[in-house]
C-alpha cells in the first residue's frame, strides 16, 4: 500500500510536470499532427524501443543473480572509494538545511523521473527519427553498461558507510521512497550512479537538440546539475560514483550517435551476451 | 610472546575458488577472478611491511551500531599507524566470509543469543575451530581452555560457575574476541496487536505464538506508560499494551524483517543464512523448549533420566504419539535419532570426515549415543555432562528423516563460493519447509514476504499440561507474515501505513523519536543476551599474538558505544557472560572496562598513550608513523 501510494503519487506529479513542460517547450501544431504520423512513427522506433524494454527486462529478471554473482566475485570497493575522496560527501552536506532537503528530494525523486520521460515525449513529436532512436538507444546502453558494473563490483553509498559522518537525508525525510527505491535497486549498487549518467546522458541529448528546444536545453541542463548534487546531498552516492556516472552517460551518447542504426547494434552489446552467458551457466 | 602460540596455518590456497569461477564463464568473470582475488585490493600481512587490516561488518542499512563500532575501530587503528578498511558486506556474505571460509582479518557482528553458558564450548574449543558455524571461527587455540571447556560442562552451582570463571578471565587475557556491548532490542508495534506470553520478547517462538490481534472494545490502559516517555531516555521500561484498534488485515499479522535472508532461505540448520533462528523455531519443534528459563517437555510429552550423570547417564524421552510433520507424514522415533545422527554429520558418514551440522552440532555433541527403543521412545546416552547441560541438546529441532535423508550428499553447487566440503544439508535453501511446529509453510515471494499459517494438526492445540497451558488452543491469528524492510525507518513507515503489525527484527535506536511521535505506534525494549563483538582471525598475523589482540582492544570505547551507538539501549561488557549469573566477578562492569580500559576517554583516542603501548609490545613505527611487525 505504501509502494502504490508513493508510485501514485509519483505518477501524477511526473505526468503534470511532463504537461506543463510540453506547453511550454513544444509546437502545439506538431503535437496536434501526432496522432496521424503515430503508426509511421511506432514502426521507426520499434527495433530501439524493443531494445530499451529488453534491456530494461533483462536488469529485472537478472538484478538479484547479478547480486549473488556479484558478492560470489566479491570485489567490494566501498573502503577504496572511501580512500579515494574521504568525508567529501559530508562537504557537501554542510550546506543541508530543512528545506533545501525537501528541495533536493524532490529534485531526486520527481526531477529525476521527469527528466527522463520527457525527451521520450518531446523527440516522438519531431518529424526526425533521429532524435527519439538516439535516446532510447542511449537510455538502453546506460541500463545495460550499469548493469555489468553492478555486478562486478559491490558497492555501498556514503550513507552505509559513514552513518554519523553523512546524514541520511532522503531516507530519514521520506521512509517509504527507501521502500520504492529498494524495489527497483539494491543498495549495494551505488557505482556507477545512475540517477547522473541518466540525467547527464539527458542534458547531453538536449544540446543536439538546442535549435528546436531551447527552452528545453536550458531547463534539463539545470535539472540534470540538480540531479547530480541532490545524489550526493543526500548521501546516496560518491562522488566517485557520480563521476563515473557522467563518464558512462558520454560514453552511452556517443555510442548512441554512432550505432543507432540498429541493424548494427547487435555487434556493440557485448555485455549483454555476456551477461545472459553468465546466467545461463549458473542455472 | 604469545603465551599461547597457535598453530601456524598456510594461506588459504584459493585454487578451488578459481577453478569454481572458472564454472561460472569465462570472459569477463573468469579473468576478473584470476586477477584479483576477493581479498586482493587488502594485501595480507608481511614482516617488515606497513600493516593493513580489512575490518568485515554490516552496511549500516542492516546495522548501525556494528557499522558504527567497526568504523570507530577502523579509524583508530589508523590513527595509530595500521592502514585499515572498513568492509560493508551483507549479512549473509559476512557470516559466509567469518564463519565457513575463515577469509577476514577482522569482523564485527552481534553475537546471537544462547541460553547454557555451554555455547561458549564450541565457540572457543580448538576442535572446532575447522567447523562451520558460530564454531570457533577465530581460529583460537588453548589446550587449558579446551579442558575447562570440558569440565563446565558436568560441573553444577558454585563449581560451575568457579570454572567458568576462570574460562571467562583466560578469554580475557587472549581476547580471541573483544565483546563490546550487549543490546536491549528495540521494536515498533501497532496497537492493534497485543502480545501474550513474554510481554518482553515478541521476536521470539512463544512471542509469535501467543501475539493476537487486539481485542474488541479495549480502552488504552492507562496504566501503561506510552512509548513517548521511553524517547531518548537510557532506563529499560517495561511493553506498553494499549489495545484501541481491532483491524488488522484478514486475521493476518504482518511484521517486518530488516533480515531479508529468512524471505530467501529457510534451512535451520544453516549458519550464514540464520540469525536469531526465529522464524525457523515456529516451523520445526524440539523435543523440550525453554519456557520460563528451563527445558520443558514439548515435542516430548516426557522424559526419565537414568544412570547418573555427569558420568553415564540415559534419558527416555516419550514422544507425542499424535505427532506429526506439515504433509501429514507421522512423526516418531526414528526421525529424533535420525535428526541427532545428522546434526553431527550431515554426510551420514559418506564423506571421509564428518560434516556436522553448522547450527545444533554443538548441542548435538553432547550425546554419545541414540537408540530407538519403540516407535514412540528414544533414549539419550550422554558422558560427561550435567544434567543441566544435557538438556540442553533437547532443545535442537526435530527434522524429517524423509526428508532430510537425502540431503546427505555432498554439495556441489553451493561449494561454489567456497573451500570447505559442506554437505547439501548445510547449503540447501529449503524454500518449501516440511517441519512439525505450530506453524506452517504457506507461501513465499523471494527476498519479499513469507506467509506462515497455523497447522491445524499440531498438538498445542488441545494441549492440557500446565507449563503449555498459555498456548494451548493454538495462536490466536489465520496468519503470520515475515515482509521485507530495507531499513528500520521504512519498517516504521510501513506500520504506520497499516502495511505492517510490528518490527520483526530490532530497530535502530535513531528511530525512537518517530515512535515517539506516533501515538498508534508503542515501542518495547527487550534486553538480550545477544553481544556485538570484534573477532579477530588468530590464523592470520598479526592478530595471532594474543598481546596485539588485547591493546586493540584497547581502542574501541565500550563505555562510548553503549552511549552513544546504542543510545543507551544496552550494556558495556567484557565478557560473553556478562547477562548471566556466571559473570567472573573480575570481569563486572563498573564505569569502566575491567580488562582492557580504553586508551582515551569519552571517545577521543589518546593517540600517544596509544602508540606507546603498541611500542612497549615490541612493535614499531616506520618514519612515516606507520605500524610495522617485524
Amino acid at each position: 500500500m505504501v509502494l502504490l501510494e508513493f508510485l501514485g503519487k509519483l505518477l501524477v506529479g511526473v505526468l503534470a510536470m511532463v504537461a506543463i513542460a510540453g506547453w511550454l517547450f513544444l509546437d502545439r501544431e506538431q503535437a496536434t499532427a501526432v496522432p496521424q504520423r503515430s503508426w509511421q512513427r511506432l514502426r521507426e522506433i520499434a527495433p530501439h524501443l524493443s531494445l530499451l524494454v529488453g534491456v530494461l527486462a533483462l536488469n529485472r529478471v537478472f538484478r538479484n543473480l547479478g547480486q549473488e554473482l556479484s558478492w560470489m566475485l566479491g570485489w567490494n570497493i566501498t573502503g577504496l572509494i572511501y580512500t579515494i575522496e574521504g568525508d567529501f560527501v559530508a562537504l557537501v552536506q554542510v550546506i543541508a538545511t530543512p528545506p533545501l532537503t525537501v528541495f533536493f528530494s524532490f529534485v531526486y525523486l520527481y526531477g529525476y523521473v521527469f527528466l527522463a520521460t520527457f525527451p521520450v515525449v518531446a523527440y516522438w513529436l519531431l518529424a526526425d527519427a533521429d532524435p527519439i532512436q538516439r535516446t532510447l538507444v542511449a537510455y538502453a546502453l546506460n541500463y545495460g553498461i550499469g548493469l555489468v558494473f553492478y555486478t562486478l563490483f559491490v558497492a555501498f553509498g556514503p550513507r552505509n558507510l559513514l552513518p554519523n559522518t553523512v546524514q541520511e537525508l532522503l531516507y530519514t525525510a521520506y521512509p517509504q521512497s527507501q521502500i520504492l527505491t529498494s524495489t527497483v535497486n539494491t543498495n549495494t549498487n551505488a557505482f556507477p550512479s545512475l540517477h547522473t549518467s541518466l540525467s547527464v546522458t539527458v542534458a547531453l541529448l538536449a544540446r543536439r537538440t538546442r535549435d528546436v528546444y531551447p527552452g528545453w536545453y536550458a531547463l534539463s541542463t539545470g535539472l540534470a546539475a540538480l540531479v547530480v548534487v541532490s545524489t550526493m546531498y543526500l548521501g546516496i552516492h560518491w562522488a566517485t560514483d557520480v563521476v563515473a556516472g557522467a563518464l558512462l552517460a558520454v560514453a552511452s551518447v556517443r555510442l548512441a550517435d554512432r550505432y543507432h542504426d540498429l541493424p548494427r547494434v547487435g555487434e556493440l552489446l557485448p555485455e549483454r551476451t555476456r551477461v545472459r552467458t553468465a546466467e545461463r551457466r549458473n542455472d | 610472546m604469545p603465551d599461547d602460540p597457535p598453530a601456524e596455518r598456510p594461506p588459504v590456497d584459493r585454487i578451488g575458488r578459481r577453478r569454481a569461477l572458472g564454472l561460472i564463464g569465462t570472459g569477463v568473470f573468469g579473468l576478473l577472478g584470476g586477477c584479483y582475488g576477493p581479498d586482493g585490493l587488502l594485501d595480507r600481512s608481511v614482516p617488515g611491511e606497513p600493516l593493513s587490516v580489512s575490518i568485515k561488518s554490516l552496511p549500516a542499512d542492516a546495522d548501525t551500531r556494528a557499522l558504527r563500532i567497526a568504523r570507530f575501530l577502523a579509524e583508530n587503528l589508523t590513527a595509530v599507524g595500521v592502514d585499515a578498511t572498513v568492509v560493508p558486506t551483507r549479512r549473509e556474505t559476512l557470516m559466509r566470509d567469518v564463519l565457513v571460509n575463515q577469509q577476514f582479518d577482522v569482523y564485527v557482528a552481534p553475537f546471537p543469543e544462547r541460553a547454557d553458558p555451554d555455547f561458549l564450548r564450541p565457540l572457543f574449543h580448538s576442535r572446532y575451530a575447522e567447523t562451520a558455524g558460530w564454531y570457533n571461527p577465530f581460529g583460537f587455540e588453548d589446550g587449558d581452555v579446551d579442558s575447562l571447556l570440558e569440565l563446565q560442562r558436568r560441573q553444577r552451582g558454585d563449581q560451575r560457575r568457579q570454572t567458568l570463571a576462570t574460562i571467562q578471565e583466560q578469554l580475557s587475557r587472549a581476547q580471541p574476541l573483544s565483546v563490546v556491548a550487549f543490546v536491549d532490542e528495540l521494536r515498533a508495534l501497532s496497537s492493534s496487536v497485543a502480545l501474550g506470553y513474554d510481554a518482553n520478547d515478541v521476536h521470539s517462538k512463544l512471542g509469535y505464538l501467543t501475539l493476537s490481534p487486539a481485542e474488541l472494545d479495549t480502552r488504552p490502559d492507562q496504566a501503561v506508560r506510552p512509548a513517548t516517555e521511553t524517547t531518548g531516555t537510557p532506563e529499560r521500561t517495561e511493553t506498553t499494551r494499549t489495545p484501541e484498534r481491532t483491524e488488522t488485515s484478514d486475521g493476518t499479522i504482518r511484521m517486518t524483517l530488516t533480515d531479508e535472508r529468512a524471505l530467501k532461505n529457510l534451512n535451520p540448520l544453516s549458519a550464514t543464512a540464520r540469525g536469531d533462528g526465529v522464524v525457523t523455531s515456529l516451523l520445526y519443534d524440539s523435543l523440550g523448549q525453554r519456557i520460563d528459563g528451563r527445558v520443558r517437555p514439548w515435542l516430548a510429552d516426557s522424559w526419565t533420566w537414568s544412570g547418573e550423570l555427569p558420568v553415564d547417564g540415559t534419558l527416555d524421552v516419550s514422544i507425542r504419539e499424535d505427532a506429526t510433520w506439515h504433509d501429514g507424514t507421522d512423526l516418531d522415533a526414528n526421525d529424533v535419532a535420525f535428526t541427532y545422527r545428522f546434526l553431527s554429520d550431515t554426510s551420514m558418514g559418506a564423506l571421509e570426515d564428518p560434516v556436522p551440522a553448522p547450527r545444533f552440532s554443538g548441542r548435538a555433541s553432547l550425546l554419545t549415543d541414540v537408540e530407538e527403543l519403540d516407535n514412540t521412545t528414544v533414549r539419550l546416552a550422554f558422558d560427561s555432562v550435567s544434567r543441566a547441560v544435557a538438556r540442553e541438546a533437547l532443545t535442537v529441532p526435530v527434522l524429517p528423516a524423509h526428508v532430510w535423508e537425502s540431503r546427505a550428499s555432498e554439495a556441489l553447487a553451493g561449494g561454489i563460493d567456497t573451500e570447505e566440503t559442506l554437505t547439501e544439508a548445510v547449503v540447501w535453501a529449503n524454500r518449501d519447509p516440511v517441519g512439525s511446529g505450530p506453524l506452517q509453510f504457506r507461501r513465499l515471494q523471494p527476498q519479499e514476504r513469507l506467509v506462515l499459517s497455523p497447522f491445524e494438526d499440531h498438538f498445542l492445540a488441545d494441549a492440557t499440561a500446565t507449563h503449555l497451558r498459555p498456548f494451548a488452543g493454538g495462536v490466536a491469528y489465520d496468519g503470520l507474515t515475515f515482509r521485507r524492510a530495507p531499513s528500520s525507518e521504512a519498517a516504521i513507515s510501513l506500520i504506520k501505513n497499516g502495511d505492517a503489525e510490528g518490527t520483526g527484527l530490532g530497530i535502530a535506536p535513531s528511530s525512537i523519536p518517530t515512535i515517539g511521535r506516533d501515538p498508534s505506534l508503542n515501542l518495547s525494549v527487550t534486553p538480550t543476551r545477544t553481544f556485538y563483538h570484534v573477532g579477530y582471525n588468530a590464523r592470520r598475523p598479526p592478530f595471532d599474538d594474543p598481546a596485539f589482540r588485547r591493546l586493540v582492544a584497547r581502542l574501541l570505547d565500550k563505555g562510548y558505544f553503549a552511549d552513544e551507538v546504542f543510545e543507551g539501549y544496552g550494556d558495556p561488557a567484557a565478557s560473553p557472560l556478562a547477562r548471566t549469573d556466571s559473570l567472573a566477578p573480575s570481569l563486572a562492569w563498573e564505569q569502566r572496562d575491567p580488562a582492557t580500559p580504553f586508551f582515551g576517554e569519552n571517545g577521543r583516542l589518546d593517540t600517544d598513550r596509544a602508540r606507546g603501548a603498541f611500542r612497549d609490545a615490541g612493535y614499531q613505527y616506520t618514519d612515516e608513523g606507520e605500524l610495522v611487525v617485524t
